[in-house]
């Protein structure tokens, strides 16, 4: 194959950093709670709750920090 | 737009003409080979040109320099300095112009040449000497009209409707592929492939291992689907010549990647010559409000990688695939998609190659 080495690969093109523990954790979380079936939101958040993970402040997540949460580390 | 009518309206019948950033004769193969013309492509993501920044890019076994100037805008030159040839991309970005190394010649975004240092005044200065492609940034990614003849006018430019559309969330994604652009083409228009090749993905291990396919004509492309199942797997795909040439087709998610249907995507495959392809990809999805803020979330964290894996198999088959791969097959109905994406441009590369030898067309 010609210059296959010199080829772009890259998987990660959307965050140049590794993705952290936290991150990994609460992906892992919120594709388990989804993967039962629960497609709302208020579902998605009791679920994260009973999962045991707490938001960053070390409350209970709510709409309000999960959405801030989500758009923080989304985009 | 038809499908007739996709090419630039390039004059036709006279003396005998070169392709842009072409020094030899071409033949219908020749194009064929390379990439058809008179298209827009893209042709590298933004981020990949910072500001003061210049890169060099094979696109259509051209050379070309691509510069972003301080207010911001790229432009496309061809990689060669109109006085004895060097690429303009080892010599120096001065802002709006590049500077090339060997004797100091000064081109600047639409291929003038402004200075001439070893000789001022001479006439190659004010002279547009230089190859220079008309460029758009959308999409996070670098657009460029690739014209057959000099004399080609560039058509509007128009992105593909899903990356238009506000309600539609994307991610960009590229790649280069050592393989050639049709294997692409060939590889998208045959959904079949992804109960075989992409069982074993998340997101395309359902459904049945036989189908029955149709064409669908449009008035821009063609539909190639399944008419037995639809939403389970990657069961139809829709191919759209307009302003440029690209795929669209959905796939449905599993449910833990969660609420918003299925991911959309849209796909181009540029190339970089005979044998390697630029691959442009947007992964999309239909999603507002938390659904979408989520998505994204889950896009960076977990799906990205996973929609990687699926391309990384498609990579293998295609840079795995003899280069005469495409003679000699033995196609059976699942192909109908395949035969009529290759005599497309079978069509459209004997077309260009008369238009260069002034043929009236």
């Amino acid at each position: 194959m010609p210059e296959k080495a010199a080829h772009y690969l890259a998987p990660d093109q959307t965050h140049p950093e590794p993705i952290s523990p936290y991150e990994t954790k609460l992906s892992g979380s919120i594709m388990e709670v989804f993967g039962r079936g629960t497609h709302d939101l208020p579902g998605l958040i009791a679920g994260l709750n009973e999962l045991g993970l707490h938001a960053p402040d070390g409350q209970a997540w709510n709409e309000h920090n999960f959405r801030a949460e989500m758009r923080r580390l989304g985009d | 737009m038809t499908t007739a009518t996709t090419s630039a309206p390039t004059a036709t019948g006279g003396p005998k003409k070169r392709a842009v950033g072409v020094r030899k004769d071409m033949t219908a193969a020749d194009i064929a080979a390379t990439g058809l013309r008179d298209r827009w492509y893209p042709i590298l993501p933004s981020r990949m040109v910072r500001p003061g920044e210049s890169k060099k890019v094979t696109r259509l076994s051209v050379d070309w320099v691509l510069f972003r100037d301080p207010r911001g805008t790229v432009h496309m030159l061809e990689d060669r300095c109109p006085h004895r040839s060097a690429p303009l991309s080892v010599g120096q970005h001065l802002g709006d112009r590049l500077a090339c190394k060997y004797h100091g010649v000064q081109v600047d975004g639409s291929g003038t040449v402004v200075s001439v240092p070893g000789m001022p005044g001479c006439a190659l200065e004010g002279k547009q000497a230089t190859v220079s492609l008309q460029v758009v940034e959308a999409a996070d990614t670098i657009f460029a009209f690739v014209p057959l003849t000099r004399d080609s006018e560039p058509t509007p430019f128009v992105l593909p409707d899903r990356l238009t559309d506000e309600a539609v969330s994307w991610f960009p994604n590229f790649a280069e592929w050592a393989g050639p652009w049709r294997f692409y083409m060939d590889n998208v228009l045959d959904p079949m492939h992804g109960a075989f090749l992409h069982r074993d993905s998340h997101s395309m291990f359902g459904g049945d291992t036989s189908a029955r396919f149709r064409i669908r004509e449009t008035d821009r492309g063609f539909f190639f689907e399944k008419t037995d199942q639809v939403g389970v797997n990657f069961d139809w795909v829709e191919y759209v010549r307009g302003s440029m040439d690209y795929v669209d087709l959905e796939i449905p998610y599993a449910p833990n990647a969660g609420p918003g249907g299925v991911f959309g995507i849209v796909g181009m495959a540029t190339p970089i010559d005979a044998d390697n392809s630029a691959i442009f990809h947007w992964r999309t999805r239909r999603v507002a409000g938390w659904e979408r803020e989520v998505w994204r979330f889950l896009y960076r964290t977990r799906l990205e990688a996973r929609h990687w894996e699926v391309l990384e198999q498609d990579r293998e088959v295609l840079e795995a695939l003899a280069a005469d791969a495409d003679h000699e097959e033995h196609l059976y109905q699942h192909d109908l998609g395949v035969s009529r994406i290759r005599r497309i441009y079978r069509a459209d590369a004997k077309k260009q190659a008369a238009i260069l030898a002034g043929a009236p067309v």
